[in-house]
């Protein structure tokens, strides 16, 4: 298993460096991040661009540009004077150094907006999550239960509205209906302080982003456990008189979970990029706000948090793996 | 921690209750003799605390750093400019102790040299005082290459000297016009920012871009916490004044229907860049709107490059034509509820404008003559005019922006009504903007008509470069800002005379002939005056907003 783990982190290296080179190319070959640093109504002055072009090293060609990304121009002397005598040691030292690039706004270290983001998102999606995967189970396994109720119908019907609807047409109605209307929730100009203030301005995003997203989970619950309460085993532990809750959540859920598995394995890293549109509305300070935000006009920002999502891809992908063996022991890893 | 902090009171007071309880009763009440007077507790005044919505959050708080215009304003609120303008855009001095004129002897008879005389009283916000090296040090910053600041203009064009630590005296090699609308955006305290210049090198990584404990505005920065809020409170030292409100807390809410959704709901007491269309609900709400002009206007460039540019638009007659078969008014009454006007040049509301200058009247019947009479007509029958093989099918295109789509549709349709066919295309901002090295569809001349607003970078000074022949974008000048390739000697010996005319009258005088040509030659066509729309709450009062220093008069704002 140890060897299977190793392996897999080493091929996760050059897919790594592929999809680096991927996003660069198409990163900076499409943003102008001058323009945003210059001004947001106005173009920028023509000298102005010409002198931060030389001093973020944007007047290289793109692939000379990712070389700086990988290992950094502090090797270089640049010319930012332009007296046509490089003067000052270029400013980056590259990823394989830690740094990350500069993000335009600011200026600082790409990763420290990161870092401010990535706990408010893994809270909201952590908490959106968790409500997802508990009502998921309780619904999915009941509506499996009892196929065809009411309950079932009920529930079925609900969930496809949910699914069916938008998310941004969600957050907005929730938004008008709790903060404008009924005035119970805070709504997003409250300023996040205490922790009060933070709980209470979770509550919409999440339940924007769980009601959108139960009923494709609740969905896969009811027919994985539908699936499996037909098999031959567990219709052998009824006959051995098992009693009916040990039949449903240890020998029936545990093995309906395989695909549930995969979904959440598939799902979780994309957690850390946040969710850009709920996060957007409710002013949710988080890494999709902080994406949507930086997509235009802050490069190093946008790729650091591409990078993020594809490692994490790469990690959750093998825990997936790691979970499958442990669900379901006829599978082994060599 | 706040659950922490209950759970830990609560328990306090529980054994405070216990205890109490053990404690004996208390012993018969002593006689109060009677000259004892009850003590009366002083009331204590509840904070005046605001929150003002901005749908963008600043990237820096160092003035140096960024055109920005969500952090240009915020930098009234807790930096300090020399002066600043009313909202009949008159300047008013902040750091100075009147403005530099002839008169005064502040500005040269040459109109080379400005000087500028401090205040006695002014200082920064930790008490020291603001002398005239903070401006040497900030010049010196400006135009240090080692710093990443988002320009050097206009301080590449003059030299500092600080004969004593209240004069400011600035040598410009030409008399410079535009000095009003653009020196001294802010100032850096060197008291703080030598030191870390020193260790560092460069301004770049300081702690103060994000953290400026010390400014010299009615407001003194306390915290800032990303994508979340930022905090102000009452500047007790400022000279001007203490200002009537405590604290205002600037909160980021990216989302327009959002800002809405708060204002509505009473949580916002000021918001900005408000829709037309969610006004009269926010009216409703008892929100009050003050549009305060702040230079831009939107309006459509015609792409005229001799080569690259479409034939027909070379015509000044078409140009016209076009000119004539658009209902602005219109559009303006319908689309934008009647709230704004029509523009006639990219300088209405401004003391620049040829006062004889009008928007250009719907007149399809004219425009279907000029058409003619340049030689575009539908030879083909196919309903769309043409002239030596080449059809007048025109590109037209502007960002996703809702009500610039609504315009170019009802363009589309009243141009097909004459015999021009125009495609329409749209484009995110960052794209559309681009610049002509990442192949932008405005600089790279891929559209013949392109629409958006601007404003001349010192607004409220005229002075822009974007019509000289030399800022044509190509290979050789690809930051060039002249996107729509005009080049006219004569409009550009205009504007370069108006550089150097310090004396109001002469520099207004050139200005006419210049707005009269742009019109004349439609280089530009207006479609409406679009000044920033303000939404202020209910709760707050004496609210006046200027276009160029919007927060000129916010030591008078109170709340109920």
């Amino acid at each position: 298993m140890g060897r299977y783990i190793i392996r897999r982190l080493l091929q996760a290296v050059p897919q790594l460096f592929i999809i680096s080179i991927i996003i660069f190319a198409l990163l900076y070959t499409t943003v102008d991040p001058i323009a945003a640093m210059t001004g947001d109504r106005g173009k920028p002055r023509p000298e102005t661009r010409k002198r931060l072009e030389r001093k973020y090293g944007l007047d290289q060609p793109w692939f000379v540009q990712y070389i700086y990304w990988l290992v950094g121009n502090d090797w270089l002397m640049l010319d930012l004077d332009f007296d046509g005598i490089p003067e000052t040691p270029g400013p980056r030292k590259g990823i394989l150094r830690g740094d990350f690039g500069l993000s335009v706004r600011g200026p600082r270290p790409a990763l420290e907006p990161i870092g401010e983001a990535l706990p408010n998102t893994l809270l909201l999606m952590g908490t959106a999550e968790a409500a997802i995967l508990g009502l998921a189970l309780l619904i999915g396994v009941y509506s499996a239960l009892r196929q065809y109720s009411i309950f079932d119908h009920f529930v079925t019907a609900f969930s496809f509205i949910g699914y069916s609807m938008p998310i941004f047409f969600i957050a907005l109605f929730s938004l008008y209906i709790f903060s404008v209307l009924l005035r119970l929730l805070p709504s997003p100009a409250r300023p996040l302080r205490t922790t009060e203030d933070f709980a209470l301005a979770l509550i919409l995003p999440a339940l924007s982003i769980s009601f959108s997203s139960l009923a494709g989970y609740s969905r896969y619950v009811r027919s994985a456990m539908l699936e499996v309460l037909n098999q031959d085993y567990i219709r052998t532990a009824r006959s051995k008189g098992l009693p009916r809750p040990m039949i449903t959540f240890v020998h029936a859920l545990k093995n309906a979970s395989l695909p549930l598995v995969t979904l959440v394995g598939l799902d979780l890293p994309m957690l850390l990029g946040g969710a850009v549109v709920t996060e957007t509305i409710f002013a949710w300070p988080g890494m999709g706000q902080l994406f949507i935000r930086s997509l235009g006009e802050d490069p190093a920002v946008v790729m650091a948090i591409l990078m993020l999502i594809a490692v994490a891809v790469v990690i959750f992908q093998l825990l997936t793996d790691l979970t499958y063996a442990w669900l379901d022991p006829r599978i082994r890893y060599r | 921690m706040e659950v922490t902090r209950l759970y830990s009171l609560l328990v306090v007071f529980l054994l405070a209750a216990v205890l109490g309880a053990c404690v004996p009763p208390p012993a018969a009440p002593t006689q109060v003799p009677p000259t004892a007077v009850p003590p009366t507790a002083t009331p204590v005044p509840t904070p005046k605390k605001v929150i003002f919505i901005w749908t963008q959050e600043f990237d820096t708080l160092n003035p140096l750093y960024t055109n920005m215009w969500f952090a240009s304003i915020t930098f009234q609120i807790w930096n300090c400019w020399a002066w600043d303008f009313d909202d009949g855009l008159n300047p008013h001095p902040v750091l100075v102790k009147e403005m530099p004129s002839e008169e005064n002897g502040g500005i040269s008879a040459d109109g080379k040299t400005i000087t500028l005389k401090l205040r006695e009283d002014i200082v920064w916000s930790d008490g020291t005082p603001i002398t005239s090296e903070d401006f040497i040090f900030t010049h010196k910053m400006v135009l240090d290459p080692k710093n990443a600041v988002a320009t050097t203009y206009p301080h590449d064009l003059f030299e500092v000297e600080a004969p004593d630590a209240r004069t400011v005296v600035m040598k410009f090699q030409e008399p410079f016009a535009a000095w009003q609308g653009t020196l001294w955006h802010g100032l850096l305290p060197k008291h703080i920012l030598e030191p870390v210049y020193q260790r560092d090198d460069t301004l770049d990584n300081a702690e103060w871009n994000r953290n400026p404990t010390v400014g010299c505005g009615p407001f003194t920065f306390a915290e800032w916490k990303s994508a979340n809020y930022a905090r102000f409170v009452a500047n007790e030292k400022y000279w001007l004044g203490r200002p009537k409100i405590d604290e205002i807390t600037i909160r980021f809410v990216p989302d327009d229907a959002s800002q809405i959704a708060a204002l509505k709901a009473g949580e916002g007491d000021l918001g900005t860049f408000i829709a037309y269309t969610d006004i009269p609900d926010l009216q409703k709400a008892n929100v009050r709107m003050v549009t305060a002009f702040s230079g831009y206007n939107e309006g459509i460039y015609f792409y005229l490059h001799p080569e690259k540019g479409h034939p027909a638009l070379q015509d000044v007659r078409v140009r016209q034509a076009i000119a004539l078969a658009t209902d602005r008014a219109s559009l303006v009454q319908d689309l934008l509820l009647g709230l704004t006007k029509p523009a006639s040049t990219d300088y209405d509301n401004t003391p620049w404008v040829d006062p004889t200058i009008q928007p250009w009247p719907y007149d399809p019947e004219r425009a279907k003559a000029l058409l003619d009479e340049a030689g575009w007509k539908d030879t083909d029958g196919d309903g769309v005019r043409d002239k030596d093989g080449v059809k007048l099918e025109l590109d037209y295109g502007t960002t996703t922006r809702e009500v610039r789509r609504s315009t170019q549709a009802v363009f589309q349709q009243q141009l097909a009504a004459v015999g021009i066919k125009v495609n329409l295309l749209n484009y995110e901002p960052d794209l559309y903007f681009a610049g002509f090295g990442q192949g932008g569809p405005c600089a790279t001349g891929q559209l013949d008509m392109f629409e958006y607003s601007t404003v001349a970078a010192g607004f409220p000074d005229p002075d822009t470069s974007e019509w000289y022949c030399d800022q044509v974008p190509s290979e050789e000048t690809p930051e060039g800002s002249n996107w729509q390739a005009v080049c006219d000697p004569e409009l550009e010996s205009l504007l370069k005379l108006q550089t150097t005319q310090v004396d109001f009258k002469e520099r207004q005088q050139t200005w006419w002939k210049i707005t009269r040509m742009i019109y004349d030659k439609v280089y530009w066509l207006g479609l409406w005056q679009d000044p920033d729309i303000w939404a202020v709450g209910p709760r707050l009062k004496n609210v006046r907003l200027s276009g160029a220093t919007p927060f000129f008069n916010i030591l008078e704002w109170d709340v109920e």
